[in-house]
């Protein structure tokens, strides 16, 4: 066995003698055998020439005996395909015109799909940046009735001391503050956290420590870890500031530790400036005086699964609802646990659309494999006459296959190339673009947002990793069979004879030849119809959503938000007097036509609800009482941001806390508890608290959504600042030239009023807007330019694979016009070929379509899946666009010249 | 033309193998002797008989060396080097065993009678 793999490595290393040589003694040694024959044929009676002849015969081919010594030497193999590689970019590098299309084609195709794949690998599917992040998952107790998808505190710490499931149990609640004591005052986002919630996702303290146990119940210490970007912007990366104290929402707390810069919290909208102990009061008991709600994440015990875990939660609600007061008790009707993975509760929403988006992307790269597939058909179907004769020398059939499909895998390769090029730039882009916090970057921002917003700040984890490599690696390979495997079995099939027959003459192609390159045409103009009707699904409920901006003027408005919690605005009066004085300041800037200040504004979500009772209807217990959103808002409100008032007044000044309770519902809320006639009427609501006076609505405004664009319209009562102040407040400021430019005079009229008080979120009304459709335009975008793509790709390909099928049938149309057809008739006679096959492409694409299309469904608003304005559409912008590609070598076809046909055959 | 038996590959390096143990012999000797000691049943192919001896070349099992025929001609005679005697033994033995167990498996069959 040694001696063998010895002897085998010295022919692989010396290659014994020189190839020339060997042949030659091979030859020697034929010849030698033939002339034995040939004696011994001579022996038994044969002349010398039959003898000789005979002898030859018997010998069979000379050429294939020498080959298969030849294939006997170790390492043959691997030298073969080294040839072959060497052939194949002599080939491509002969071919330039070909080897470009294909290499863009394919590459542009790959590059879109690694992009997306990046995307998808980074949100979806790496595991996040915590110990053991596949047993840690999100747990909440959802209430459908209340939409309540929280836990509340006294379930929290029960289920912390009960629960089987769970190795530990962690919340977080978040708030707005101000930080003040440090520099300008700054709005900061404060998580309150368990003692345990670090050290349970693996989180260290760079400098200091986190909290230990028992600084997060209620009353415990005033002490805050921060997060290593508000350590270095705001505190100048102070390596002594453990110790310090800084100001919190007026409460002095002590600095006792700064997270390291890689970790991020679990909820990526939030990433939290500052971390606080949760003060957490120690009674598991509903009734105690203070509930919280509580975002909760646990660390499932090992061998434990999600399921598991789920039954035992949904137990321990279902039994704690024993204890709950009546009310709650109803509230709670229907409720429902959730333990999922807490990667798939953080993607959440994003999930869809980016594996709609994965699916498309891969779409447009079958596309580009059918298309290159085709040339690789043509070009197989022009080297016929080559591959006949390789095949007559004695190449085999594995051989000749094997050729083609290293020629596909170099193609691929280098398609590959460009496609990772793309990605990596692509993601780079996506990572280097900032979101600007001032609207003077209005212009830089637009790419910015347009790129960025969608995702928010999860796209800062996007980069091509080694599964991206991976992944690229895969599509190359599989593109290689896609487009390689076709033509290279197709090319090689013909036998040998008649191939070197006809592939002199120009002969209609073969019938299956066509038959192949027919077929994937087909199913390119099929899958490109499936991509223009999603994309016109998607575009319809994009008008749709952009006329959900109604019920106010987005133009000329710029919008900041200011938060009076700290305990300077303890007091309702104290937060009377900050607006008071504020409003006047703004409305004295020059330029300035309204200013208003409301709890919320359009667009935004609401932050109060309450639940309302009626003068003259017995109330329904507590728990069944209808809830409506509040907004309280300044005298000018409607003036400032555009809503209608359709019937009664708006408010004015004189309505003050001490005159009689008024509001100005929305149109859904009369129409649903008034049936639209709802001026004069009265009800009670617990905004004020219980026992308080009824209020008398005095008008009727326009709807107006909140929550995003996408929401429902919510009944809604609006009711004067001055009767009902709250403690966010949102400032809304008309001009009559760019609100841009404001800006600055805002934050300098709020710091005039109090020099400690951050303002924040300034931006114009019409950026909010373009915020919030950031995600479904990117989608749309995105799938718009994929299906234009797509269609490019198709008419591409018609025209390649017609204009083929012309150059090979130049001799039939020459018979053709010289037995006296038109040159209409010619043009007919390619045009309707072509057409037949884009109709069936066409019908097929509506029908897959058709049975796709409801994937799309949660995208889709005010269409349906099977929206027939979309489809009709997709399909006669594809098949006029694919007409049209075929009219060319039709028309080419048509102009033949006759003679030069004649002549050249 | 008889029709040639087709042999299994690994029965053709044998067969090769046990004729070379007689004594060198050049590709046409081989054939030959072949033919006549299996009394004309096998007939060697050439299209299989010199890609055979090249493949066990390079497996170092046999060794080539130009020398003179026996009608004075330069002759190329395929010699067993000592790893190919070794072969041939193993092989040998795994032939012995396979007939024998397929004559097992055969047997007489009953009623058919021997």
């Amino acid at each position: 066995m040694m001696r063998e793999r010895l002897s085998r490595l010295r022919f692989l290393l010396a290659r014994g003698l020189p190839a020339q040589e060997r042949r030659s003694e091979l030859d020697e040694e034929i010849r030698f055998h033939v002339e034995r024959a040939t004696e011994a044929k001579v022996a038994v009676g044969m002349t010398a020439a039959e003898a000789r002849r005979q002898a030859l015969i018997e010998f069979g081919g000379v050429e294939r005996t020498r080959e298969q010594c030849h294939e006997q030497r170790p390492g043959w193999w691997l030298g073969t395909v080294l040839q072959d590689v060497r052939y194949g970019l002599r080939q491509l590098r002969g071919n330039r015109g070909f080897t470009l299309t294909a290499v863009i084609t394919l590459g542009l195709g790959m590059g879109a799909t690694s992009t997306i794949f990046s995307a998808v690998n980074s949100l979806l599917l790496r595991p996040l940046p915590y110990r053991d992040a596949s047993t840690l998952m999100w747990v909440s107790n959802y209430w459908p009735k209340i939409h309540m998808d929280r836990v509340m505190s006294p379930n929290f710490i029960a289920a912390r001391s009960e629960s089987r499931s769970f190795e530990q149990l962690a919340a977080y609640t978040y708030l707005d503050g101000n930080l003040t004591g440090a520099g300008e005052p700054t709005r900061i986002i404060r998580a309150n956290v368990t003692a345990n919630f670090l050290p349970m996702l693996g989180a260290a303290a760079q400098i200091g420590r986190t909290f230990s146990d028992g600084e997060d119940k209620a009353g415990g210490s005033n002490v805050v870890v921060l997060s290593d970007r508000l350590w270095r912007g705001q505190f100048h990366a102070d390596p002594h500031i453990a110790g310090r104290v800084v100001i919190l929402d007026g409460v002095e707390e002590t600095v006792i530790g700064v997270l390291p810069p890689r970790f991020r919290f679990p909820d990526v909208q939030l990433e939290p400036d500052v971390y606080t102990p949760l003060g957490l009061e120690t009674g598991a008991n509903v009734t105690d005086r203070r509930i919280f709600l509580l975002s909760v994440i646990g660390r499932l015990r090992p061998g434990v699964s999600a399921q598991q875990a789920h039954a035992e939660m949904l137990t321990f609600f279902l039994a704690r609802t024993q204890n709950y007061p009546a009310g709650f008790a109803r509230m709670a009707q229907g409720q429902e646990a959730a333990v999922e993975p807490l990667q798939r509760h953080i993607v959440g929403d994003n999930r869809k659309p980016l594996l709609i988006l994965l699916v498309s992307v891969g779409l447009v790269l079958l596309i580009a494999c059918a298309n290159v597939a085709n040339l690789q058909l043509a070009r197989a179907a022009s080297r016929r006459h080559e591959t006949a004769v390789r095949g007559a020398l004695g190449a085999s059939r594995t051989r000749l296959v094997r050729q083609f499909l290293i020629e596909s895998l170099i193609l691929s390769l280098f398609s590959a190339v460009l496609g990772l090029l793309i990605a990596v730039a692509t993601t780079a882009l996506l990572r280097s673009l900032q979101i600007p916090d001032t609207p003077q970057a209005a212009l830089y921002s637009e790419v910015a947002q347009m790129l960025r917003l969608p995702f928010g700040k999860l796209t800062a984890a996007i980069q091509v990793d080694g599964w991206v490599l991976a992944f690229t690696a895969g599509i190359a390979f599989l593109t290689t069979v896609l487009t390689g495997l076709v033509p290279a079995v197709g090319g090689t099939r013909n036998d040998l004879r008649n191939a070197l027959q006809s592939a002199g003459l120009r002969m209609t192609s073969g019938r299956e030849q066509r038959l192949l390159r027919h077929s994937l045409l087909l199913a390119e103009v099929a899958l490109a119809v499936v991509l223009l009707a999603s994309a016109g699904l998607l575009i319809r409920s994009f008008v749709n959503v952009l006329r959900y901006d109604s019920g106010f003027d987005p133009r000329n408005t710029l919008t900041a938000v200011t938060l009076l919690n700290s305990s300077r605005y303890s007091t309702a009066e104290r937060r009377e007097a900050f607006v008071d004085r504020l409003l006047p300041k703004l409305s004295a800037l020059p330029g300035v036509t309204a200013v208003a200040a409301a709890s919320t504004l359009p667009i935004q979500p609401y932050d109060l609800s309450s639940a309302i009772t009626f003068e003259d209807i017995p109330a329904p217990p507590v728990g069944m009482r209808p809830a409506v959103s509040v907004v309280s808002v300044t005298p000018d409100y409607f003036r400032t941001v555009g809503t209608p008032i359709f019937q009664g007044r708006t408010f004015n000044p004189s309505d003050t806390a001490l005159s009689a309770p008024v509001t100005i519902v929305n149109r859904a809320f009369a129409n649903r508890f008034f049936g639209g006639d709802a001026l004069g009427k009265r009800f009670h609501s617990m905004a004020w608290g219980p026992d308080h006076a009824a209020v008398t609505i005095v008008g009727v405004a326009d709807d107006v959504r909140h929550g995003g664009l996408e929401q429902d319209v919510q009944p809604e009562m609006i009711v004067p600042m001055a009767q009902l102040p709250q403690s966010t407040v949102s400032i809304a400021v008309r001009t009559a030239g760019s609100p841009a430019t404001v800006a600055n005079a805002l934050r300098q009229a709020v710091w005039a009023v109090d020099s400690e008080q951050p303002v924040f979120d300034i931006e114009t009304m019409d950026q909010r807007v373009s915020e919030a459709i950031a995600q479904r335009r990117l989608i749309m975008l995105l799938i718009a330019c994929f299906a234009m793509l797509a269609v490019v790709l198709c008419a591409v390909g018609v025209y390649g694979v017609f204009s083929y099928s012309v150059t090979q049938r130049m001799r039939e149309m020459g018979i053709r016009l010289a037995l006296g057809a038109s040159r209409r008739g010619v043009l007919r006679l390619v045009v309707t070929e072509a057409a037949r096959l884009i109709l069936v492409g066409g019908i097929l694409g509506v029908g897959a379509a058709l049975a796709l299309s409801r994937l799309l469904s949660s995208l889709l608003v005010g269409v349906t899946p099977h929206d027939a304005m979309s489809f009709s559409l997709a399909w006669v912008l594809m098949t006029a666009t694919a007409l049209l590609a075929s009219a060319i070598p039709a028309a080419n076809a048509a102009r033949t010249d006759l003679m030069a046909v004649l002549r050249s055959e | 033309m008889p029709p040639s038996t087709d042999l299994l590959q690994g029965t053709l390096d044998l067969l090769i193998l046990r004729t070379l143990a007689l004594g060198p012999m050049h590709g046409w000797g081989v054939a030959q002797r072949i033919q006549q000691v299996s009394k004309d049943a096998l007939q060697i192919g050439q299209g299989s008989l010199y890609p055979a001896l090249y493949r066990l070349e390079y497996k170092g099992w046999i060794r080539s060396d130009w020398g003179v025929s026996e009608n004075n001609r330069r002759a190329k005679f395929y010699a067993l080097t000592p790893a190919g005697r070794k072969q041939l033994e193993t092989e040998l033995e795994t032939w012995e065993r396979l007939t024998s167990a397929i004559g097992l498996v055969l047997g007489p069959i009953p009623g058919v009678g021997s």
